[in-house]
């Protein structure tokens, strides 16, 4: 019999709802190729057999009463640990919620759950999501399935990673600058950050609150596409007011034709200083072949995107500084003992529950919204926004998507960006789309010539058309893959290790 | 003007942050490399642009009846098992004023 990792998602919950699989199986396997991989990989944070077992219980059971299972039921799903799950702590991978037991479910997850998905664990994550390497979780690195001894990128390294290793066929992560686009890039998986408001943020822990928003990992394009239709099935969540009606339609979008249908490109982006050769003839690559499917190359220029990184950093840290200020050490995280008052147990709370970015990035957003600094710079940001979707917007009157790198290298050591004002412009490439609010995939093309690990384009569209995002995703793994298989596929160094179906 | 040590003992006890040891003088240091980062965000100030707070525009305040909402409400009990420390259905602080008697 095959091993889990070999099967996507939709192989499996078509198997599952077959009978030719039960779910029980499934899940075994699922926790199996876990605890073989994770020794090297360490993209969870915890694991939840018990959770998994009863959940694949409950599909076999609804399968044994003859009712119609959900769309992804007995298919494993790792969710990231800033997502709150009812058995699990939430501990964002920071020392402040290491015993932070979820009081309930983020809709996320539950929207997973009910589509019969089954639960294996938590994934590691940089803390609080502020990182693209990972390596700021309190608790452990994750390893780059494609080399050990390199980051998976972040700030949702461990989803990114745990679906590279195939422990899972999805994963949950989030996306404030590029946290899910870029480990989708450095770990050779597909990774979706759909438009801001596409996917309910309640019950996620909040870092940039109009910048966040929470997408799905997969192997394929398809399992992508099944994992938004299920992230969207029910509609507005009346718990985010920023949550929209979108269709559960994803799916039907992916053997949609891109004949005559235009692709833009920013020639700026592509002769940007700090792209990697490597990652710069993958997008060209990934361009022509849509080309050859028959798209048209158009050029567009975002005269704005200059702006970005400094609009975003402003924005991001001064809304994660407002966000951070619940934890006071009183209702729930680390508490100081001992301290004289509360001004005291609070700081020092902070200072011992938060690691160092954590404290870096607060203490800049504290800054930039002191008085008389707050008119200078995050006025300033927020009208770089207005111009920079005002440039998206004229872009998209030529173009029906735009396609560039998602990270301007390939996976890099760990500890080898130790400035973090240098590691913030790893997410140069993604951070425009968050201030935009439009949404944006990570379609991995194959390795590159260089470095051999995993390298991948990028690809853009309007706000709320995210529809197009699987329809040119699909088309770029026709090109790139045989026959409905991934283009990458697995991390060969765990291809097969624990995960034996029976 | 480069942000000086004071400056940034200022900045962390607005954030309730305790900066200790060798914290201050590489958070000072921090400090100046992201706001030179940040430099280029100042030409934005432009008169005639409108600033976007948010993705989506039009949004309005949800507004909801003044009783207790069983979907999204906590228990007492759920809404103290993360707390640090509690009494009775209270979490448990110590002095708010003064230096207290809690050390």
């Amino acid at each position: 019999m095959a091993n889990i990792d070999t099967l996507s998602a939709r192989q499996i919950a078509s198997a599952v709802a077959s009978g030719e699989l039960s779910a029980l199986e499934v899940a075994q396997a699922a926790l199996d190729a876990v605890e073989a991989r994770e020794g090297e990989v360490q993209a969870f944070l915890q694991v939840t057999p018990e959770l998994a077992l009863a959940a694949a219980d409950r599909v076999d059971a609804a399968r044994a009463a003859g009712e119609a299972l959900p769309p992804l039921a007995g298919v494993p799903v790792a969710v990231k640990d800033n997502m709150n799950l009812v058995g699990t702590r939430t501990t964002c991978a920071s020392r402040m919620l290491e015993s932070y037991e979820s009081p309930y479910t983020a809709t996320c997850v539950q929207r997973m759950l009910d589509a019969g998905c089954v639960p294996v664990g938590k994934t590691n994550m940089d803390e609080f999501a502020f990182g693209s390497s990972t390596d700021t979780s309190a608790f452990h690195p994750t390893n780059n399935p494609w080399n050990t001894s390199c980051v998976p990128g972040g700030s949702s390294g461990g989803s990114a990673a745990a679906v590279a290793a195939g422990e899972v066929p999805l994963a949950l992560g989030s996306d404030t600058g590029g946290s899910i686009r870029q480990p989708a890039a450095l770990c050779g998986v597909v990774g979706m950050k759909p438009t801001y408001g596409a996917v309910s943020r309640y019950g996620v822990v909040a870092f940039g609150s109009s910048l966040d928003q929470v997408g799905p990992f997969g192997r394929t394009v398809e399992d992508v596409a099944l994992a938004m239709d299920a992230l969207v099935t029910g509609g507005h969540d009346r718990c985010d007011s920023t949550s929209q009606e979108v269709a559960p339609v994803f799916a039907q979008h992916l053997d949609a034709s891109i004949e005559g249908r235009r692709v833009g490109i920013i020639p700026s982006f592509m002769e940007a200083e700090g792209l990697s050769p490597e990652v710069r003839s993958a997008v060209e690559s990934a361009a022509k072949a849509l080309e050859a499917a028959g798209a048209e190359l158009v050029e567009v220029d975002l005269p704005h995107l200059d702006a970005a990184i400094a609009a975003y950093y402003v924005i991001g840290p001064a809304e994660a500084f407002s966000n951070l200020a619940r934890f006071d050490g009183v209702r729930y995280g680390y508490q100081e003992p001992n301290c004289r008052n509360l001004a005291d147990q609070s700081s020092l709370s902070r200072a011992h529950g938060f690691g160092a970015e954590a404290k870096r990035r607060q203490m800049l957003g504290a800054y930039l919204l002191s008085s008389g600094i707050y008119d200078k710079y995050y006025y300033a940001a927020q009208k770089a926004r207005t111009l920079i979707t005002a440039d998206y917007a004229a872009a998209y009157e030529k173009v029906d998507v735009i396609i560039m790198p998602a990270s301007p290298q390939v996976a890099f050591e760990h500890g080898a960006i130790s400035d973090p004002t240098q590691m913030y412009l790893s997410d140069m490439y993604t951070i425009s789309i968050n201030i935009a609010g439009n949404g944006g995939m990570t379609v991995p093309v194959g390795l590159g010539t260089d470095s051999g690990m995993p390298v991948a384009a990028q690809l853009v569209a309007p706000a709320f058309k995210d529809e197009r995002l699987i329809t040119f995703g699909a088309a770029l793994e026709r090109a790139f893959a045989s026959d409905g298989a991934p283009i990458m596929g697995v991390a060969p160094a765990f291809s097969g290790k624990g995960g034996e179906l029976a | 003007m480069a942000l000086t040590e004071t400056d940034v003992r200022g900045i962390a006890d607005y954030a309730r942050i305790a900066l200790e040891g060798d914290e201050l003088a590489q958070m000072t240091s921090y400090m100046n490399d992201a706001v030179d980062m940040l430099e280029p965000i100042l030409a934005y100030n432009l008169p005639d642009v409108d600033p976007t707070f948010h993705p989506i525009g039009g949004l309005s305040n949800v507004m909801r009846e003044d009783v207790c909402d069983s979907e999204r409400g906590l228990s007492i009990d759920a809404a103290l098992d993360n707390a640090g420390s509690s009494r009775d259905r209270y979490f448990r602080v110590p002095s708010i004023l003064g230096e207290g008697d809690e050390a």
